[in-house]
């Protein structure tokens, strides 16, 4: 297309802008808005005789009440976390069964019947499928629980009077009330979490909530959590305390994550972002009934599904990565023992091990399989006789036998609370990454995001670690 | 591992922790200062010294090589090479002890006034700093913008007339626009006006006055005038300055006809079951915050009530035309209504 | 603009199976492109689903439209791409989503804009309304959430509406079905040219401002003769748009 000479357009418009003076935005709005009362008295009448009864006010009135508002938020959200939680327990054992043990074995023998070479069954089978599936098992049934529940109060209008009631406790954190909200979409998953923040339209604010996000404990990260509380800090408190205590832990976890979600957010507000613009608004709609089945199934088919599809890309590299680093060697040894050889040292400053930090390095893409990469090389490093060989992941179904295996790898209590630690505070799982780049579509954001949280991490555990061994 | 201690590596941790800190921490950290004083070169030192001589001549007041390097935190021996040679480059010239800016020397400082303040209104307008910052980040950048960044800038920002505190942002032709009014201590009781400037400078002042939440363009009524206070009425609100702060605001008189509207309030002041009608929003509130503001339907003329109040305090949802929406305090502050 | 007042066309049975079909995502080789706009939490996302029959979810707050959902529908023969734009309040602000519904409207000239208000807050919703109206001239008002306004006991006389803002209005209830075969029926009469618009111009703008526009769009109709939106070009060089001077430089709104 031709370049139009339209200079003496904007000389013009230069001219008339200093001429009419600053005020021709308000004036403009101003302007349209007088033109549609105009209007709206012409064709619209209100029968104002008949009492109105608002369903809407009477809710509001109760759900952000001073005696209510708080109690029957956090009883809401408990719920949707507990039943989450406890729901997807049942549904993940079965995809377990089906997907790890009927279907591998499975796999495995059809791969023996047509006599495939073992290095392509391993790296396929063992590496890239199992992985896949794990992450299926552990992610597909509560994501599956929590994104409907989530949506339908969504849908109900109840999510905006959760951020109205608590925007004061995030404003003095230099963050936006609907932040509540985007963290809270974190307990079920970062990546979702970090598309969520589409609903703060500050740019300063959306950016703490996407930073901050990784800081909520993500499904994925949710069973680490349990299985090493159970083993470990439930057995140095007396039997019949013990699941209470491993409770307390968990929960004085994913609180801490909040302690760090509003630090952090607070220290961002007042330095690296504060130049960025920050307004406030927020609308609070009117309730209107969900509908129920068309709720759950887009919510099933935009939400869990997405994410659900991007976890399973970066799962499979993952899985083959997993595999190789076991089964490829470099002189007498594989590179993963040469790796976990190599991350030891740090690993033991920071109250961890080489066989923890190796395994949060290759499971980058999913967090669900952490666990059993570590049980995997913890096996191969330590020669004992569990698991189903050099590169296969593996999980036991008694916390008692994992627990076995874990101290005959050399952990203690330290080592655990360690791992509980940098479970919350590391880099977030390569699928929110790609989503933070996605919604932020700066790269230093991302890497901001993706590095600050792990040398948090570092820092956190490092510090334990050394006041542990000077205290004990 | 055989000489690991872990006390020796706490001390190690905190030992590179405090290196760290005394390099990097905001603004007085040492790489910054090195930073910055790598860059103060001569064009800065001519840049603020015509600068200064343009603020003294426009206040009538004239300056001689002492004060100018009484005022200026650059090294003397610096400051007088730099005048010899602006004065080689017919920048400036002495009139017995006196500093004259040239016409040259008044255009180059009119160069630099209109990035400074051109800049205070980008940061104003589009950026997220607050108000206590705008001073000096413009310091720093009035001596960075090119001729052709500038009027980019310029254009980018609609060319505005005034910078954030009422000063106005010379053109690239060295227009200007013309701002009235006189120091609010000149004022006498019960006289009114509309606050048309406020001083940035010295900071301390400024800082007082922000703290106060004195905004420009309100309107205001002087109640008490004397050398200890002013006092005086403004949105609702009952404000006192000593003289020497009052004197850092600018009020223009307001013509007789216009009347002072009665019991015109700020939004935060307005509680439950009251009903009011919005007049206008405060200069005060600039930018994206005001157009949101404004897109949302806080217009003149608006009706609008207390449609929730919030458990914690704020911020409290508001009807109006039809919808709830939630303000902070801090924005409530910068809607005036008048209470029916 | 001739005002044919439909019948009520859900009473016809044979109304849906006969004309429509509903396209989901198949939207390759269409006829005409249809915008969709509305403020936040009108029931913008129900229309959409209705009209294209797919379950695009979007949440009950601004902000959320996902991406840029697309879907089509063939009426009569011919076939229509429905483009869901955020929700927004405004379009003269620089928010994001703002600016993907203000380019939309410019440089993907729909055929038909769709702009779906609450019947509950029509005041609220002019606001947009106007400005839409200063873009394009082919547009359709679809006055949502009849049945909650008759709760509220807010009545609107229709006609009046549509003869003050020089475009067709049809009221409806997305959520119940109820008005959206008229309004499929109205996007098509406008595409294909049976009804023209004459929208309305906003007209409390002070003189000083007013002069200024009028100046400033003769200025601009000068350049480009075939512009058909000179008076928001011009509101938009006042407030010092660069988009919109790279958008004229370039020739991109011819």
């Amino acid at each position: 297309m031709e370049h139009k000479n339209i200079d003496h357009i904007l000389e013009l418009s230069n001219e008339l802008r200093w001429q009419i003076g600053d005020d021709f935005h308000d004036n403009l709005t101003e302007g349209i808005y007088a033109d549609a009362a105009q209007i709206v008295s012409d064709s619209v009448q209100v029968d104002t005789s008949k009492k109105r009864f608002r369903l809407d006010r009477q809710i509001d009135k109760i759900v952000t009440s001073k005696t209510f508002g708080f109690p029957i938020m956090f009883l809401i959200l408990a719920t949707v976390l507990w039943l989450t939680i406890v729901g997807a327990n049942y549904p993940s054992s079965l995809l377990a069964q089906l997907l790890l043990d009927t279907i591998h074995p499975l796999l495995k023998s059809g791969a023996a019947a047509i006599s495939m070479p073992w290095w392509l069954d391993g790296f396929l089978i063992d590496g890239v499928y199992l992985a896949v599936a794990w992450v299926i098992a552990v992610m597909l049934p509560p994501m599956a629980i929590f994104f409907p529940m989530f949506t339908l109060l969504e849908d109900f209008g109840y999510l905006p009077r959760i951020a109205f009631n608590l925007d004061s406790l995030f404003k003095k954190a230099g963050a936006h009330g609907k932040q509540a909200l985007t963290m809270s979409m974190g307990f079920g998953c970062n990546a979702a979490g970090v598309v969520a923040t589409r609903i703060i339209d500050s740019p300063r604010e959306r950016l703490i909530a996407i930073i901050t996000n990784n800081f909520s404990l993500c499904n994925g990260r949710w069973p680490t959590q349990i299985l090493i509380a159970t083993i470990f800090i439930g057995a140095v408190a007396p039997s019949s305390f013990s699941s209470l205590a491993s409770l307390l832990a968990v929960i004085g976890i994913a609180v801490l994550g909040m302690f760090f979600m509003f630090t952090t957010s607070w220290a961002l507000s007042k330095t690296v972002l504060k130049g960025q613009v920050s307004t406030f608004n927020l609308e609070l709609p009117p309730y209107r009934p969900p509908r129920f089945w068309k709720t759950i199934y887009t919510s099933l088919i935009d939400r869990t599904m997405i994410v659900l599809w991007r976890a399973i890309v970066f799962a499979a590299p993952a899985g083959a990565a997993i595999w190789l680093i076991s089964n490829i060697h470099i002189g007498n040894e594989s590179i993963a023992a040469w790796a976990i050889d190599a991350l030891d040292g740090f690993g033991f400053l920071l109250g961890l091990n080489g066989v923890i930090l190796l395994a949060y390095i290759v499971a980058i893409p999913a967090n669900e399989i952490v666990i059993p990469t570590i049980l995997m090389l913890t096996v191969l490093v330590t020669g004992l006789d569990a698991g189903a060989g050099a590169g296969v992941m593996f999980e036991l179904d008694s916390a008692n036998a994992t627990g076995a295996i874990l101290r005959a790898g050399g952990w203690t209590l330290l080592t655990a609370i360690n791992l509980m630690l940098f479970s919350l505070l590391h880099n977030p799982c390569s699928t929110t990454i790609y989503t933070i780049y996605k919604e932020t579509k700066s790269i230093k954001w991302t890497v901001f995001a993706s590095v600050m949280p792990v040398i948090l991490g570092f820092i956190v555990t490092f510090l334990v670690a050394q006041i542990w061994r000077i205290v004990f | 591992m055989n000489s690991y201690n872990p006390i020796q590596a706490l001390l190690l941790f905190l030992l590179i922790a405090g290196i760290l800190y005394v390099l990097l921490r905001p603004t007085k950290g040492w790489f910054w200062i090195i930073k910055n004083n790598f860059k103060s070169n001569e064009k800065v030192i001519i840049e603020d010294i015509l600068k200064q001589l343009y603020h003294f001549e426009n206040s009538g007041n004239k300056i001689d090589t002492k004060t100018l390097v009484q005022v200026l935190k650059f090294s003397n021996h610096h400051i007088i090479e730099v005048l010899k040679k602006m004065t080689i480059n017919d920048l400036i010239y002495f009139e017995s002890d006196v500093l004259k800016l040239t016409e040259a020397g008044r255009d180059y400082a009119l160069r630099i006034v209109r990035v400074h303040r051109l800049w205070e209104r980008y940061l104003a307008d589009k950026t997220g700093f607050s108000k206590e910052e705008w001073h000096d980040r413009a310091e720093m950048m009035e001596h960075r913008l090119s001729h052709d960044e500038t009027n980019m800038l310029a254009a980018r920002l609609g060319n505005p007339k005034f910078d954030p505190h009422g000063d106005p942002i010379p053109t690239h032709t060295g227009k200007m626009a013309e701002v009235s009014g006189m120091e609010l201590p000149l004022l006498p009781v019960n006289a009114i006006g509309r606050i048309t400037h406020i001083e940035d400078e010295p900071e301390i002042i400024y800082k007082q006055i922000l703290a106060e939440n004195i905004h420009i363009g309100s309107i205001i009524r002087v109640i008490e005038n004397n050398a200890t206070r002013i006092t005086f009425q403004s949105e609702g609100e009952e404000f006192r300055l000593a003289p020497i702060v009052a004197a850092n605001l600018t009020v223009a008189l307001l013509e007789e006809k216009v009347v002072l509207e009665e019991n015109i309030a700020r939004l935060s002041s307005l509680k439950e079951d009251e009903t009011a009608k919005i007049i206008g929003i405060s200069r005060e509130s600039r930018g994206e915050s005001r157009r949101r503001l404004l897109d949302l339907g806080f217009v003149k003329g608006a009706t609008i009530k207390i449609d929730l109040m919030n458990p914690l305090g704020e911020p409290n949802a508001y009807l109006i035309k039809g919808t709830s929406i939630a303000l902070r305090h801090d924005q409530a502050a910068k809607i005036l209504i008048k209470k029916e | 603009m001739d005002t044919k007042v439909k019948s009520a066309c859900e009473t016809c049975v044979h109304f849906n199976a006969d004309g429509l079909k509903k396209l989901g995502i198949n939207t390759t080789n269409f006829d005409f492109v249809v915008a969709l706009a509305g403020n936040p939490n009108t029931g913008k996302s129900t229309v959409f689903n209705a009209l294209t029959g797919l379950r695009q979810h979007t949440g009950n707050w601004p902000g959320k439209t996902v991406t840029r959902a697309e879907g089509g529908f063939e009426y009569n023969n011919q076939k229509f791409k429905l483009v869901d734009l955020p929700g927004t309040y405004s379009l003269l602000s620089t928010s994001e989503d703002e600016a993907a519904a203000r380019d939309f409207l410019l440089f993907g000239k729909p055929n038909v804009t769709v702009i779906v208000a609450d019947a509950n807050r029509l005041e609220r919703n002019l606001n947009l309304v106007l400005q839409i109206l200063e873009i394009t001239d082919k547009a359709v008002l679809c006055l949502n959430l009849m049945d909650e306004a008759k709760r509220n006991h807010i009545s609107i006389d229709e006609r009046t509406l549509a003869r003050d803002l020089g475009i067709p209005v049809v009221a409806a209830s997305a959520r119940f079905n109820q008005g959206i075969p008229e309004l499929i029926h109205t996007i098509s009469e406008i595409a294909n040219g049976n009804i023209i618009c004459k929208p309305h111009r906003i007209k409390n703008v002070p003189n000083n401002i007013e002069n200024a526009v009028k100046t400033l769009s003769a200025e601009i109709e000068k350049e480009f003769p075939n512009i058909p939106n000179s008076r928001w070009i011009a509101f938009r060089l006042l407030e010092g748009d660069t988009h919109i001077i790279n958008a004229l430089k370039t020739g991109e709104l011819v």
